[in-house]
């Protein structure tokens, strides 16, 4: 019995994008709903979730079109990673954009971090901006990018894992192995995006949040879960010779 | 492929039909008081501010909606199948995922409330009554909208994934969004209109929530009154442009060219945030002086 070690560690590695996206992520939990704390009014795993599953439908088109149109070459395999990529990016900055009109337009409050004195992007004093007894509001300069840069890994990470499942399957127009696909990079994203979350515990403003370098742990941890999920999923999706 | 316009077209389509499903998915959650602002609701009664407000929280409302709407294309699926008209099919459909949204409310309001016996919490039965039917008929626009964007991605512009898979991630990204954006007006705003406007809520008032309404107690439905003049069409909003402008760059244009399209959406909104910061920045603090020190 021979597994192709190659889409063993590609889904690996897509689990393990998926992981370091999800601390890119500005999430202020329950807290953030209050504007008592920096960041999306969400939990971790919510959002990441609905950003990287976004991405997946946007890669699915895409794989879609180039598999059953000819051969699936490398550069078709980049550009489907980034249309996932880039589908996530889309979604989780219009939920941004969107929270942060209502903090400022609904709620009354200016975007701040609580964890740098400076916004490392734009410059702008942070400190005296935080109003009492909270952990900052809305989504400022930083956590917005930071916020972007989780899309990207977490959407890249997500369509890596569906193609990679889709190759296994060799049959890019079965409905049934499509299916099977999608559902298991579902659930290799969700897998990830809980054990990210359970590193950074409950709230995080992004790149530059103490937090963040807890981010090897993370790497470690959603590489072996990823690792066991790849095991799992190649011999189900046919890739066994 | 179809033709770009009437591709334009289906995808104008398609982000109105998101657009309605985000705003009735957060004022559903606002009705029945779901996601994070719920945490309120709940400690209210444990901080000696017994209240009138629905308490539900099924589960967080990304996999809350993945499930509804799942289930609203799973039956509509096999409606279709058998030869079932896609109206029909779909309109019963939602109907199935709202009355299991329906029984999960009953289930987890009476299980919550009860469990806050000890608080001198009461279960109000004409509450019960009242706002489960407001919840699932919210709950039913939003998925049979969702469900109805689907169903158009999979039949016409003729996505690889099967209808209900389709449904469930549409589902789990209308659930995410909801939670992140209109929730925050529900959460930080109305539940807390007597702290004052222009800085967040002090933790030191957390469960302190209105109870008195405009008229009489406070309840589900003064609450989705108010959510709906800016909490419920922002989420709206937020669903309708994911969709279109994730659909209309892959429509429009093709390859990398789309790629290409969708970071110009991404840059043009992270300069949009800046404006909006920098808004928020002159009309709102600084809440303390340059040194960081003594209240302003």
């Amino acid at each position: 019995m021979i597994i192709d070690p190659i889409s063993i560690a590609l889904i690996t590695l897509g689990g393990v994008l998926i992981g370091l996206g999800v601390h890119f992520i500005p999430v202020g939990g329950a807290p953030a709903a209050m504007a008592q704390a920096t960041g999306v009014g969400t939990g971790t795993v919510q959002l990441a979730a609905g950003a990287g599953l976004t991405g997946l439908i946007s890669a699915g088109f895409m794989y879609n079109f180039l598999a059953t149109s000819g051969s699936f070459t490398s550069s078709d395999y980049i550009l489907v990673l980034a249309s996932g990529a880039v589908g996530a990016m889309i979604m989780i900055t219009v939920t941004m954009f969107m929270g942060q009109l209502v903090y400022v337009y609904c709620v009354g409050v200016p975007p701040v971090s609580a964890k740098v004195d400076k916004d490392p992007i734009t410059g702008d004093q942070q400190d005296i901006y935080v109003s009492k007894g909270t952990e900052g509001h809305g989504v400022p300069t930083v956590s917005f990018v930071s916020g972007t840069i989780g899309g990207l890994f977490g959407g890249a990470g997500g369509s890596m894992v569906y193609i990679q499942l889709m190759q296994i399957g060799n049959a890019p127009a079965d409905p049934a192995i499509i299916a099977l696909a999608g559902i298991f990079a579902t659930g290799v994203f969700y897998v990830n995006a809980v054990l990210a979350s359970y590193n950074i515990g409950g709230t995080i403003e992004g790149f530059h949040d103490p937090k963040f370098k807890r981010v090897p742990k993370a790497v470690i941890s959603c590489l072996i879960a990823s690792l066991l999920c790849a095991i799992i999923a190649v011999p189900i999706m046919g890739g066994v010779s | 492929m179809i033709d770009p316009i009437t591709g334009l077209g289906i995808v104008a389509l398609m982000g109105a039909l998101a657009t309605i499903a985000g705003a009735a998915e957060d004022l559903e959650s606002d009705v029945g008081s779901q996601s994070n602002p719920n945490s309120q609701v709940q400690l209210a009664a444990q901080m000696d501010f017994p209240h009138r407000i629905f308490n539900k929280a099924i589960s967080g409302e990304p996999p809350a909606y993945g499930l509804w709407c799942a289930t609203g294309a799973t039956v509509a699926s096999v409606l279709l199948v058998q030869g079932m008209s896609v109206i029909f099919a779909i309109v019963i459909g939602s109907f199935a995922g709202a009355i299991m949204l329906g029984l999960y409310s009953v289930t987890a309001h009476m299980g919550r409330t009860a469990s806050q016996k000890r608080f001198k919490q009461p279960v109000y039965m004409d509450m019960v009554i009242g706002h489960v039917p407001s919840i699932m008929a919210h709950g039913f626009i939003a998925v049979f909208c969702i469900v109805s964007f689907s169903y158009i991605m999979w039949q016409i512009l003729e996505h690889p994934f099967p209808l209900p898979l389709l449904a469930f991630l549409w589902g789990i990204t209308a659930g995410a969004i909801g939670s992140s954006t209109g929730d925050v007006h529900y959460g930080a705003e109305r539940e807390f209109q007597n702290q004052p406007f222009g800085c967040g809520l002090n933790a030191a008032f957390s469960g302190n929530i209105v109870r008195k309404a405009e008229s009489g107690l406070r309840n589900g439905m003064d609450n989705v009154w108010a959510c709906a003049k800016f909490g419920g069409p922002v989420t709206g909003l937020a669903l309708g442009g994911t969709v279109f402008f994730d659909n209309w760059r892959s429509t429009v244009f093709e390859g990398w060219t789309a790629v290409l399209a969708g970071l110009i959406i991404v840059v043009i909104l992270i300069f949009a945030n800046r404006l909006v910061e920098v808004q928020g920045r002159k009309a709102y603090g600084p809440f303390k002086d340059d040194d960081g020190g003594a209240e302003a």
